[in-house]
């Protein structure tokens, strides 16, 4: 054997000069897109060990699985011509999906929220960005947006596989699709909704929270607790803090705003609401404006 | 053009901490080594500088651009380097390096590009696509050095670069600015509490102490004073302090050693011919280096006078900062 020098990679610097970057810099409106295609890349789990990627994948196959189940139902009904009724003994439709999947898209952003304040966090990136040419609130924006517009992804995934399903199956897809095509406007809108209100919380406490298990903990019991609390109050009959705790529980608030986009009516429980159903839509928007803000001071004022 | 210029900064932390006390200070372009002990206002004033912390009062500017109110301008000509960790661990370098040189506004194929310059310029290679969980000290600090340099800035700002490092590592540290610095044509500013470390790479050093300036001059104008040989005999060291002091070598008797100032190699051969003139028994001859705040003394040409034999006695006394002790 002949007797090598020993070889250190990590220790060996190579003259390979330097250039200069002469080329154009996009600015702010760049970096926020940047940031939102990283944060909803980061939310499910892409580009990120595969131990990240568990949850994202374990979710949302959660939130699928329905809709798999139905399309499935309808494939084999089409085969038979069954369509007629099963359509009529069909239970999870448009209108009821997303109430359907509310535990799962509530345990997803709770395990996932906290990746993205959390961790930047926790692991100091914050300096980082914030030494680059960009604002604070750009920052917290774009992780923001990014994390709603993931949410958005796992509700409207399941969607599409029942409309296409619901389209594709019958003999006349023509006729299938145009009698479908009123359901996409309030499906977008509601999605719309409880991604910006699940995700605005979430983030809210997360911001808040660098801790991850604290995190969750914290957005589990802000999506859930007061739709528990509401029901307690029902039980012991007191309409009008009833109605005005339907009005703040995010739970509650999206079964309002479900019934105004979808055209129903509020279900037996709500037996004690006597407000119209766009004072929901009001409540969500509040209390999105109010997450966005509490995301807004807590990164203008964070020391790193 | 001055590179940065404070006046009267200052920075109370809540708890009634002050980081830096009316600093007032102008630094030209070049390598600047901002040096101070651990607590002296060093990170406090990067951040300042980076729009980071607010200062309480005083005014800051880079580039001739005031901090206050062109923070995003000033960004996107400055590079950071913090001092502590800021890397997300699973993600790879080239992940996180071109996501930052995207955030700092560089179009996607060029930050692809940059990234795997800058990072082959730091030395990193097959690692850049392993999980930073798994790197070195080493290597996570030639990472951050690396997503400081990715969107090609005018200024480097590195808060102890060589933190955690061994004796190589700061080696190779210390080079890659250099490097940096000379080749690149880019200004830096090195903060350090290792001042053998940075004057090697240096070529102005600003020294600051409980948040106040102690002094800002280019590094050549200190050398001379940077070191003490102490010697030891067994027997005569009256005689050779003496003999020593005739020969016109500044001389402080301390304890058992006689610290002769060099202020070039001289002395090493005068102090050996001494001792062998005389026929005393050499025990020890060592280089020793000054303490930070002796170095920066506001008259760095004050001679060792009797009176100054006893501030003499208790720089030799002190133990030399880490890293810049003697050599063996």
């Amino acid at each position: 054997m002949s007797a090598l020098p020993p070889i250190s990679r990590a220790g060996n610097i190579y003259d390979l000069g330097y250039r200069r970057y002469e080329g154009p810099r996009l600015g702010r409106a760049h970096a926020i897109r940047s940031l939102v295609n990283h944060s909803f890349r980061t939310t499910f789990g892409i580009g990120r060990s595969g131990r990240a990627k568990v949850a994202p994948i374990v979710f949302g196959a959660m939130a699928i699985l329905p809709a798999v189940i139905i399309v499935g139902g309808l494939t084999v009904a089409a085969r038979f011509n069954f369509e007629r009724q099963l359509d009529e003994t069909d239970l999870i439709g448009f209108d009821n999906y997303f109430s359907a999947i509310t535990a799962i898209v509530v345990l997803f952003c709770a395990a996932q929220a906290p990746e993205l304040f959390g961790r930047d966090q926790r692991h100091g990136v914050l300096a980082l960005y914030f030494a680059r040419a960009l604002r604070r609130s750009d920052y917290a924006l774009g992780r923001l947006l990014g994390f709603m517009l993931a949410v958005l992804l796992m509700l409207l995934l399941p969607m599409t596989i029942l409309f296409l399903g619901r389209v594709l199956l019958p003999a006349d897809i023509a006729a299938a699709f145009f009698a479908n095509l009123p359901n996409l406007p309030p499906v977008l809108a509601h999605g719309a909704i409880i991604a910006a209100l699940y995700g605005g919380l979430s983030m809210a406490v997360s911001a808040y929270t660098p801790r991850r298990a604290y995190a969750t903990a914290g957005i589990i019991a802000l999506l859930i607790l007061p739709a528990v609390v509401t029901g307690i109050v029902i039980q012991i009959g007191s309409s009008p803090i009833g109605t005005a705790l339907a009005l703040i529980s995010p739970n509650t608030i999206l079964d309002g705003t479900n019934a105004l986009f979808f055209d129903h009516s509020l279900g037996q429980e709500y037996f004690f609401i006597d407000v119209p159903h766009w004072t929901f839509l009001v409540g969500a928007i509040v209390e999105v404006v109010v997450a966005v803000a509490v995301i807004l001071r807590r990164f203008a004022r964070i020391t790193i | 053009m001055s590179l940065i210029a404070t006046e009267g900064l200052t920075k109370r932390y809540p708890g009634g901490i002050t980081a830096l006390d009316g600093l007032t200070v102008e630094i030209e372009p070049g390598i600047v080594g901002l040096v101070g002990s651990n607590g002296a206002g060093k990170s406090t004033l990067l951040k300042i500088l980076l729009g980071l912390l607010e200062p309480t009062s005083g005014t800051a500017s880079i580039f001739d651009l005031p901090v206050a109110t062109r923070g995003i301008a000033i960004r996107e000509l400055v590079g950071y380097m913090p001092e502590h960790d800021c890397l997300p661990p699973d993600m790879t370098a080239t992940d996180i390096v071109s996501h930052l040189a995207l955030i700092s506004g560089l179009p996607r194929a060029a930050a692809r590009e940059r990234t795997a310059e800058v990072l082959r310029h730091v030395g990193l290679y097959e690692e850049r696509y392993r999980a930073i969980g798994g790197y070195s000290t080493g290597m996570k600090q030639r990472v951050k050095l690396a997503q400081a340099l990715v969107h090609d800035p005018r200024l480097l700002l590195l808060d102890e670069p060589t933190n955690g490092l061994d004796p190589a590592g700061r080696e190779e540290m210390l080079e890659l600015i250099l490097r940096t610095g000379t080749e690149f044509g880019i200004a830096v500013i090195v903060a350090s509490h290792l001042l053998g470390e940075i004057e090697r790479v240096c070529d102005h050093l600003v020294a600051i102490e409980g948040g106040r300036l102690l002094r800002s001059a280019p590094l050549g104008s200190f050398t001379e004073r940077t070191g003490t040989l102490a010697v030891e005999v067994e027997d005569g060291r009256d005689m050779l302090a003496a003999r020593l002091a005739g020969l016109g070598l500044r001389v402080v008797v301390d304890g058992s050693s006689i610290l002769v100032d060099l202020v070039d190699e001289a002395p090493f051969d005068i102090v050996r011919d001494t001792v062998v003139e005389l026929g005393l028994a050499l025990v020890r001859m060592e280089q020793r280096r000054h303490r930070l705040e002796d170095l920066f003394r506001d008259d760095p040409a004050v001679g060792v006078d009797p009176g100054a034999a006893l501030a003499g006695t208790v720089l030799a006394a002190a133990p030399p900062p880490p890293g810049v002790g003697p050599r063996p």
